[in-house]
């Protein structure tokens, strides 16, 4: 607290349980088709990982840093439901409570807290999942979740005499397949919408995002590729927009969008599996930083210095695409593990000669 | 730039009222980027309207005069202060033929009679109206008042419309101007029925009412020639270079004052009101009324409140009760007392979107703490001061405090090289 010295001396009612709460909002819908869809299952899921999730925030946030007043801003909330979003309802409960316990403590609480992250602290515990639990995770029965189910299709739709159209609209509004917040992709658009309307995100990171990727599809011509639309939509409009891990300039999330499209595309094409969802994020938000600095909006009065800011693009995409390509090389060999490895070691120095120097700081 | 709760429903209606005179006045010193050297000594007895300081050196601030007669009790390094006689004893001025004014002779008189921006900044008008060779394309009259809570544009455009119009025709046989427009927020467009009645009495005078949006910082000057012009024009140069003469209405208030009565800027109309007080308005005040006059007139009780001069985005917190009433203070607001806690920057963006400048505010508080090579790398130096960035924040940022000490360091840098 700190009485004002400098104006301006009135401000809007934002704040930062606002953002949270919209977005929450915009999650439940997925939460209530998990629910419809698994019952007990998403519920044994979801309590796990936010379990896990909230035991560490207390550990670390609260009890190792003092730091108690940052557990409820709703963010671990967020990262939870995330995390869930992208497993499947078969996942072990220790399974899904070491995913939020590590994606709240490697993806958030070692940067320095809430916002000050590099990567999306749900695709962190994700992938931590996958590497410490290989096994379960990237078993072909984990996905296998017809024998659960509660509900195997809708029929909201069948009163349209024409079969085809109704069956399609059936579909748009459930899928009873993939992981736990891909069953309705209206519902994902709707929440979408509702975040854009609310000002929580912006509509570039997503329109570029599913315009690049589906482009993409449409090149290759590939029927064979292994995707979900509700996959790619939760990391559209959920993930790829989430706030400290994306650029901030409007130029720079579009090109930020139009770059994941192109990776997603690259990942499916090369195989990457399950795991796409992970790495197209993740090898974005990496270059967030330089995003914003390459696409900083130009200033009032000023005029761009094309040639020199076409180089800058050039080479920036030279090195989105090298690292796409070295990841999958990776992935290819087995040696993702090792790249977690690396993380783990790095954030741990960081934080302890860096960025634990730096928790009063707001940014 | 967004739109802000302009809550100026408290004063709008009230009429310019007039406020008794203090016994005593503190003339500032500071003005613009510059400060005044005293011509007067301690003991000196001086007229009212007598010329007190001058920036000799740098021309870079107008003149300023007293504002009654009496006596000089005090100088310092910011202000002088005057002992009112309460004589009313007057310099004599000589007349000016407006009809026969000629570009040097009224820039001469700007400058005799210390006209400077009223709209916050203070900038000496005549430089600003100092046209040479290119030819003035348009004369935008700004009366768009984009702060919240102020109303002393809006109640000098109702209620000295004529003033306004009379020294409008005379800068118009000046300049010749291309159009001559006057910009109004869309919540006042009444005020465009107003003005078109009046143009009636100026057959010759082909005004434009041009009403913008309700959004800060509209009225900034950059903004306004961009809205009526589309012409952008970078920080820091004068608009009379690109063919625009752009002025506030105050000022144009302060320019008929020293034309048709000889003299010069020592008072303003300001807007007094805020969450914190029952007792609002319209005020017309001399230059230098300490604040503890205004409100012990006004029997205002302040205290345990923020008391701010000037607008509630870009003002400045009053410390000492006895400092004064300036040429750019548009109002004398009082806050309750705010206290915030700051979270962590989300990276959200909104200071982004706001930005009127189009820069990337929540660098320079990165910059302000930790890599002072962010400041200008993200050209701090182009930002206006307007505050959007630190309203719009969710997380509290200290975006302004980060952004005004940064200049001072950027500056600091400057000169290291």
């Amino acid at each position: 607290m700190q009485n004002k010295r400098f104006s301006p001396f009135v401000s809007s009612k934002n704040s930062i349980g606002k953002v949270m709460l919209d977005v929450i909002i915009a999650l439940l819908p997925l939460c209530a088709f998990a629910f419809y869809t698994y019952r007990i299952w998403f519920l044994i899921v979801l309590g796990s990982a936010l379990g896990g999730a909230i035991l560490t925030e207390i550990l670390f946030s609260g009890i190792f840093l003092k730091k108690w007043k940052g557990i409820l801003d709703g963010s671990a909330i967020i990262t939870v439901l995330l995390l869930v979003f992208t497993i499947s309802p078969l996942t072990p409960w220790y399974v899904a409570a070491f995913g939020g316990s590590c994606a709240v403590l490697f993806g958030k609480i070692l940067w320095g807290g809430v916002g000050k992250n590099k990567f999306n602290p749900a695709l962190v515990g994700r992938e931590f999942m996958t590497v410490f639990f290989p096994m379960v995770m990237s078993s072909g029965d984990i996905w296998s979740t017809k024998r659960i189910r509660y509900v195997y299709e809708v029929e909201w739709f069948n009163f349209i005499p024409n079969a085809h159209w109704a069956e399609f609209l059936n579909e748009l509004f459930f899928v009873p397949t993939g992981a736990l917040g891909e069953y309705s992709a209206v519902f994902l658009l709707l929440g979408g919408i509702y975040l854009i309307f609310r000002r929580r995100i912006s509509w570039h990171i997503p329109a570029f995002l599913l315009v690049s990727f589906l482009s993409f599809l449409w090149i290759f011509e590939d029927q064979n590729l292994n995707y979900s639309l509700g996959g790619i939509l939760l990391g559209a409009i959920f993930m790829a927009t989430d706030m400290p891990s994306s650029p901030s300039s409007p130029a720079g999330k579009s090109y930020y969008g139009l770059m994941i499209g192109l990776v997603a595309g690259l990942c499916i094409q090369f195989g990457a599996g399950f795991e796409y969802m992970s790495y197209f994020i993740l090898i974005l938000n990496g270059f967030s930083t330089k995003i914003n600095q390459v696409f900083m909006p130009r200033t009032w009065g000023t005029k761009i210095d094309w040639p020199k800011k076409i180089e800058e693009v050039f080479l920036l995409t030279l090195s989105v695409l090298t690292v796409t390509f070295a990841v999958l090389s990776l992935h290819y060999y087995g040696y993702i593990p090792y790249l977690i490895y690396i993380y783990i070691i790095y954030i741990i120095f960081k934080f302890n000669f860096s960025f634990s120097k730096k928790l009063h700081q707001p940014i | 730039m967004m739109h802000i709760p302009s809550l100026k429903y408290k004063t709008k209606k009230q009429p310019i009222a007039e406020l008794k005179d203090a016994s005593v006045y503190r003339i500032p010193l500071q003005s613009y980027r510059s400060t005044l050297q005293p011509l007067v000594k301690i003991g000196d007895q001086i007229l009212q309207y007598q010329v007190l300081a001058e920036d000799v050196e740098h021309q870079f601030a107008a003149k300023i005069h007293s504002p009654v007669s009496g006596k000089v009790i005090a100088i310092d390094e910011h202000y002088i202060s005057l002992k009112n006689d309460f004589q009313q004893q007057k310099i004599t001025t000589e007349i000016i033929e407006s009809q026969q004014l000629d570009l040097e002779r009224f820039v001469q008189v700007l400058k005799d009679f210390g006209i400077a921006g009223i709209g916050g900044a203070e900038f000496p008008t005549n430089i600003k109206y100092k046209v040479e060779e290119s030819k003035i394309k348009s004369l935008l009259i700004n009366g768009i008042e984009c702060e919240p809570y102020l109303t002393s544009d809006y109640a000098v455009m109702r209620h000295e419309t004529e003033k306004l119009l009379k020294t409008i025709a005379v800068l118009n046989q000046i300049f010749q101007p291309e159009e001559i427009v006057i910009g109004i927020e869309k919540q006042h467009k009444e005020l465009k029925k107003h003005f078109e009645k009046k143009f009636k009495n100026h057959p010759k005078l082909v005004i434009r009412i041009h009403l913008l949006p309700n959004e800060y910082p509209q009225g900034g000057e950059l903004q306004f020639i961009k809205s009526v012009t589309n012409k952008e024009i970078p920080k820091g140069s004068i608009p009379a270079n690109y063919g625009y003469l752009v002025s506030n209405v105050g000022t144009i208030l302060a320019i008929y004052e020293a034309l048709f009565n000889g003299i010069p800027t020592t008072e303003r109309v300001i807007t007094i009101s805020g969450n914190a007080v029952n007792t609002t308005g319209n005020y017309r005040v001399k230059i230098g009324t300490p604040i503890r006059h205004i409100l012990k007139e006004l029997n205002i009780d302040a205290e345990d409140v923020d008391i701010v001069l000037g607008g509630p985005m870009m003002g400045k917190i009053v410390a000492d009760l006895d400092s004064p009433i300036r040429k750019g203070s548009g109002g004398l607001l009082l806050f309750k007392k705010q206290q915030k806690s700051i979270e962590n920057c989300i990276e959200c963006g909104y200071c982004v979107n706001v930005c009127p400048q189009q820069l990337m505010p929540m660098q320079f508080v990165k910059g302000h703490q930790e890599d002072q090579n962010l400041l200008s790398q993200f050209n701090l130096e182009h930002c206006i001061e307007c505050g959007a960035c630190e309203y719009i924040c969710p997380s509290n940022l200290p975006l302004m405090q980060s952004i005004v000490l940064g200049k001072v360091e950027l500056q600091k840098m400057m000169y290291a090289k």
